[in-house]
């Protein structure tokens, strides 16, 4: 077992090392989009000061630049300019060249500095997964006990079995940002119901509040943007799972349980769920990546900071310190959770244990 | 009301609820007392020497002073930090001297006075390495010394390389930092300006220079509360990025000995909290649940329809002022096709701009005969006429251009193009997807050119892809908008053909208007000014290179409880620090 997961990690980390690599390499060639990008529009005379004429755009854009690193060769080799005889000779740059620079850096920790605001990018990824993980990862909890209990009642076919299926059908075909605005306008509306807040995490500058007033005003700040991501999210789970437990419990094992005298819920919950949870691991190791990577539509929505919101807005500026720190970050999580995926298999089933 | 009876797990989870909601009720309203505003985004970065969008243009001048200001309500620079607007002698041909004269009360918040050493100081630190100053750098590169006198230290003279009337506003429009604070040690005073200025990039690191950037970086990257300095009427309290940024006005500032203080130096609200909500459906509850007390540049729709529903219209004020920002279409001159002015003009009258304005701003707006405001009175010219909607005047144009329109099977408008090829009049036209007023001028347009049989394709392209697609040129027409101040009247940038491949879209280029630009940028006086002007105006209506459609309105809408909500056309279009709110009436016994 020891071996197995010492060969999966070393491809997980390979695998990580290719992506990012490959994240990297292709985004140098919209350096200059980026570096514009982060000048003042040319469209724009707002600021303050002189206006930037063209000659003085181009010189800073050249600065910026030299600031990020970005006058050294890409990678360790390169083709130069044609010769008269139309040769393009490679040239070795050794280790002065933007891809060892990045790798040196990531190596000591340092995940580069961002081209807009000139912060470094580990600490925004790790400001913004302080508020993300909370909210996905309450979201995910929330989400799978209730598709559990929900699933396991459903198997049994009760009588609101057909309606709830239906629901549930329903509600799946909902995009995110319905959901989201149907409950803003529905629970934060003083035309409708005015209970609960609209945006953010509380306010800032409460006179003094106390830790149980903060968290209080923080958890209501939170009721809307996780029933969102609970709404969405629990669909899928609950059909998937109803499936796989009336398919279990079609089984012959499951009629000698109920033949024994066991109750119906028992039968479930005793006997078919765990071989029926197999896809559902599955379906639960593909919400890891979404755990770090947020969930921008909600916190859009709800006017909440987080990695959802950093890495849109880092796509849309190409800011791509930013956006290759989150695709490296989500890349890692999601190649580990397949990993735990492979390992709850083996836990689940001992089957494919014994095959492997 | 329901309230679970036998299950003991369900009472409990109702009165947690109960309490909770009970709490959010009484949280909800105006208990605050901070003036909250809302941003769109986040300022990103609040160093003074790179600041990347209004937002932190915005707490900038909330932080520090300039020395003069743009005064919101009559569009007229007016002292801050200096005394009087400044003296201007033009030295040669070739120099300029500016000398301001600080304010006598004017200090920093530990009590020392602000001087011109720190004048100096600021604009050093433009040209220091190792700071992010690649932009100011550049705008102020024609700044060529700062003399200051011992003897009158309140008073200098910034020299500057050439004559512009806009450099006058260009100095006294930067954040002065305070030199004592920020180089303790006076390193950066061992250099002379010019010695920073003419520093070459490769040139090796000086170590002076290295630790003052680091000292720097550090204040600012770390952003600690309270400890930013600034001359400003207020400090930072915290700042959450995507969250809010609270200030809070200082107890002791130096402009409070100004009887009376001037408009732009007077600092009412206690508190300022600026809180970054994206939505603009979040932003309105929030408006409506008292969560929030200014909402700026709210769209048309969502602005209408909270002035005309009774229940809103009673608990908010709306305002609305005319503003610089002027939506445009743009032609790619390098096109054949659209070379020639006759063309352009021609689909300049397919553009109904009074619709137009109608459909997206509900009627409000202004229509314009070029990039000059009509709030410009003395710049703008009167004497030309708005362009038409006429499809039938923009078929004999093309027509006059040369185009002739085939009959079906190959219907459109064909002309002989070089070397005996023949031309047909098809575009393509790009514009920021997802932005709803491009969208329904694209449309439009589209519409309106399908009678005449000219194929238009409409292609929405991403923000980033759109500024790249227009500067190498990948498109025959554009829709924007194109963000002005009446301050600025230097067109080079997106006019001139040192512009092309830069900011100048439409690579539109003669040398009659290059030179025309360039006069107006360096113009005397004010009546020379106007007389470029308007004949540029007159010149771009003959070019067409860019058709302007009309000026966008500005609207704010606030919590009725606010007095002193001071609304004008100058970006961020209202003034924060003159908002006062109104004490809550008491019940009576």
């Amino acid at each position: 077992m020891a071996g197995f997961i010492f060969w999966r990690l070393a491809r997980t980390f390979l695998a990580i090392w290719a992506l990012a690599s490959g994240v990297f390499l292709l985004s140098r060639h919209d350096l200059d989009t980026a570096l514009r990008l982060s000048l003042p529009d040319a469209a724009s005379q707002a600021g303050s000061g002189a206006a930037l004429l063209p000659e003085n755009q181009q010189a800073a854009q050249q600065a910026l630049r030299r600031r990020f690193g970005l006058d050294l060769p890409v990678f360790y080799v390169s083709r130069g300019p044609a010769s008269p005889a139309g040769v393009r000779p490679w040239h070795w740059h050794g280790g002065r060249n933007q891809y060892h620079q990045w790798l040196r850096g990531l190596a000591h920790g340092d995940w580069g500095t961002s081209f807009r605001t000139g912060q470094g990018v580990a600490g925004s990824l790790r400001h913004a997964l302080a508020f993300t993980l909370p909210l996905t990862g309450t979201a995910a909890v929330l989400a799978v006990l209730s598709a559990l209990a929900l699933a396991q009642r459903l198997a049994t076919a009760p009588w609101w079995q057909r309606p709830m299926r239906a629901v549930l059908v329903a509600v799946h075909g909902l995009p995110l940002f319905v959901v989201a605005l149907v409950l803003l306008l529905v629970f934060a509306n003083p035309d409708v119901l005015d209970w609960l807040p609209t945006y953010g995490l509380g306010s800032p500058n409460e006179l003094n509040p106390s830790t149980s007033q903060q968290l209080a005003d923080g958890f209501l700040h939170l009721i809307l943007p996780v029933s969102a991501l609970v709404i969405t999210a629990v669909p899928e789970l609950t059909l998937q799972l109803t499936a796989a437990l009336q398919q279990e419990l079609g089984t012959a094992y499951a009629t000698t349980a109920r033949a024994k005298g066991l109750s119906a819920a028992a039968v479930v919950r005793h006997h078919a769920l765990r071989n029926a949870l197999l896809p559902t691991l599955a379906q639960i190791a593909e919400f890891l990546p979404a755990l770090v990577a947020g969930a921008v539509v909600v916190e859009v929505v709800f006017a909440l900071p987080g990695m959802g919101r950093l890495l849109a807005e880092a796509s849309a500026a190409r800011d791509y310190p930013v956006l290759i720190g989150g695709v490296l970050l989500t890349g890692a999580v999601r190649l580990l959770a397949l990993l735990l995926a492979d390992l709850c298999y083996l836990w689940a089933d001992p089957r494919i244990r014994w095959q492997s | 009301m329901l309230v679970p009876k036998k299950n003991p797990s369900g009472v409990l989870l109702w009165l947690i609820f109960s309490s909770l909601l009970a709490c959010s009720c009484s949280s909800k309203g105006s208990s605050h007392e901070a003036i909250r505003i809302r941003w769109v985004h986040d300022p990103e970065t609040i160093n003074p020497m790179a600041l990347t969008n209004q937002a932190a243009i915005e707490v900038n001048n909330l932080l520090h002073l300039s020395l003069i200001q743009a005064n919101l309500t009559n569009h007229q620079y007016v002292p801050a930090l200096a005394a009087a607007l400044p003296e201007v002698r033009l030295v040669g041909d070739s120099l300029m001297h500016i000398t301001y004269e600080l304010r006598p009360v004017a200090a920093w918040d530990d009590g020392r006075p602000i001087l011109g050493s720190d004048v100096a100081f600021t604009v050093k630190l433009m040209f220091c390495p190792g700071l992010p100053n690649e932009v100011v750098r550049n705008q102020y590169h024609f700044i060529k010394a700062v003399i200051t006198d011992p003897a009158t230290p309140r008073r200098f003279t910034i020299v500057c390389r050439g004559q512009a009337p806009e450099y006058v506003k260009a100095t006294g429009d930067f954040c002065i930092l305070p030199a004592a604070t920020l180089d303790p040690a006076g390193r950066l005073s061992r250099f002379t300006l010019a010695e920073l200025q003419h520093r070459a990039p490769t040139a090796p690191a000086d170590t002076a220079l290295q630790a003052l950037a680091r000292q720097y970086q550090q204040g600012y990257a770390g952003h600690p509360p309270g400890q930013l300095p600034g001359c400003g009427p207020y400090e930072l309290v915290t700042w959450e990025k995507d969250r809010f940024l609270h200030l809070r006005r200082k107890s002791h500032w130096w402009a409070d000995q100004l009887h009376p203080a001037p408009l732009m130096l007077r600092a009412k609200p206690q508190q300022l909290e600026y809180v970054i909500i994206p939505d603009v459906a979040t932003a309105i509850l929030a408006l409506r649940r008292g969560e929030l007390d200014v909402f700026p540049q709210m769209p048309a729709r969502e602005f209408e329809r909270l002035r005309t529903a009774p229940a809103t219209r009673a608990a908010l004020q709306f305002y609305t002022t005319d503003s610089y920002n002027v939506v445009t279409a743009g032609f790619n001159t390098s096109r054949p096709v659209l070379a020639d002015a006759a063309t352009r003009r021609a689909l300049s009258r397919c553009f109904d701009a009074g619709r137009l304005m109608k459909a997206t701003q509900l009627g409000a707006g202004q229509r314009t005969v070029g990039f000059i405001s009509p709030s410009d009175t003395a710049n703008y010219n009167r004497a030309l006429a708005l362009i038409p909607f006429d499809p039938i005047q923009a078929a004999a144009l093309l027509r006059q251009g040369g185009w002739r329109r085939a009959a079906a099977p190959t219907a459109g408008w064909f002309r002989p193009g070089p070397a005996g090829t023949s031309q047909q009049l098809r575009l393509t036209m790009r514009y920021r997807a997802g932005d709803p007023l491009l969208t329904t001028i694209a449309l439009q347009f589209q519409a309106a050119t399908a009678p005449l049989d000219i194929p238009v394709s409409l292609l929405p392209t991403e923000a980033g892809s759109f500024s790249e697609v227009l500067r190498v040129g990948d498109f025959d027409m554009y829709a924007q908008v194109l963000k002005g101040n009446p301050f600025m009247f230097n067109f080079t940038p997106f006019l001139h053909s040192k512009g092309i491949g830069v900011g100048n879209f439409t690579r539109f280029t003669t040398p009659a208007s290059d030179r025309l630009i360039e006069a107006i940028a360096t113009a005397s006086s004010n009546a020379s000014r106007q007389r470029l002007l308007r004949q540029f105006q007159a010149l771009m209506q003959q070019e067409m290179p860019m058709v302007p459609l009309f000026f966008l309105p500005s609207r704010t809408v606030a919590d009725k409880r606010l007095s002193g909500l001071n609304v004008g056309s100058l970006k961020p279009g209202y003034l924060a620090t003159t908002i006062v709110r109104a004490a809550r009436a008491t019940p009576a016994p």
